[in-house]
């Protein structure tokens, strides 16, 4: 009884880290659902042949600018009527797993070699 | 309405002709090829003007050089041309990989950063550095491959 009790105690300590660990690491599948819907109209479905010149390419960036991007249009502080109104719609789960999305993704992206 | 008044100045030139015979036409004609010349050179000012006021809110297209562009990019390449590098303020994360990305975009990023428009202390002192062809230069640089 003992032992089970503690067995029991384990799992569930096991089962709430998995959790946590699960609500807190983005979610590149539920990104890409919310990019999809969001965000390829243009920035690309590929999320780098956008709409229009003008429009950054996504793909490949680092997903910790694209999150910092997105939480500075939601909070005002970087100005774009467009992407003022995207970035509201948003929660910070939504920013975290739209970025993980776009940085998965192949990217043109690159260094110059100086 | 440049069309009709040389159309009229050409009906009054036959009129005249059948009207006054020869002599007095070729003074009519006189007065009307100087009117025709006038009117576009009056067309032409008008043009020329508005063309200034246009000026004025949008200058004459400058075009990016790559190869200039490679020439001005010191202040860059410190952060930019390290992979994974961080920013250490305010609050940390990778600086953006800009090598490939739309040179559109990177103008328009550069110019919002020197008119404070997009705020961050780092890139608005540098860009505040840069004319219209630097920047023009730079985006062309960072967008071509390589």
């Amino acid at each position: 009884m003992t032992s089970n009790r503690f067995f029991l105690h384990v799992s569930a300590s096991i089962a709430l880290a998995l959790a946590a660990s699960a609500a807190s690491a983005a979610n590149i599948a539920a990104g890409k659902e919310k990019a999809s819907t969001i965000c390829a109209g243009c920035h690309g479905a590929d999320g780098v042949t956008s709409v229009d010149p003008s429009y950054p390419k996504l793909a490949g960036q680092y997903p910790d600018y694209l999150a910092r991007a997105l939480t500075e249009y939601k909070s005002g502080s970087r100005k774009n009527p467009i992407m003022a109104g995207m970035a509201a719609a948003l929660t910070k789960e939504d920013i975290a797993n739209i970025s993980a999305y776009y940085a998965s993704l192949p990217s043109p992206l690159t260094f110059k070699k100086r | 309405m440049l069309n009709s008044l040389s159309f009229n100045t050409g009906g009054d030139m036959l009129n005249a002709f059948k009207q006054f015979g020869f002599r007095q036409s070729v003074a009519v004609a006189i007065t009307a090829v100087g009117v025709a010349c006038s009117a576009p050179g009056f067309a032409q000012g008008a043009a020329k003007a508005a063309a200034k006021g246009a000026g004025a809110a949008a200058p004459a297209e400058i075009v990016g050089n790559a190869q200039a562009g490679a020439k001005k990019n010191s202040a860059c390449i410190g952060c930019h041309g390290i992979p994974e590098y961080r920013t250490a303020f305010p609050v940390t994360y990778r600086v953006p990989k800009i090598a490939g990305q739309s040179e559109k975009y990177l103008e328009s990023a550069l110019k919002a950063y020197r008119s404070g428009e997009r705020p961050h202390p780092s890139m608005k002192g540098i860009a505040t550095t840069l004319t219209d062809q630097d920047i023009a230069d730079l985006s062309a640089f960072y967008a071509a491959k390589n």
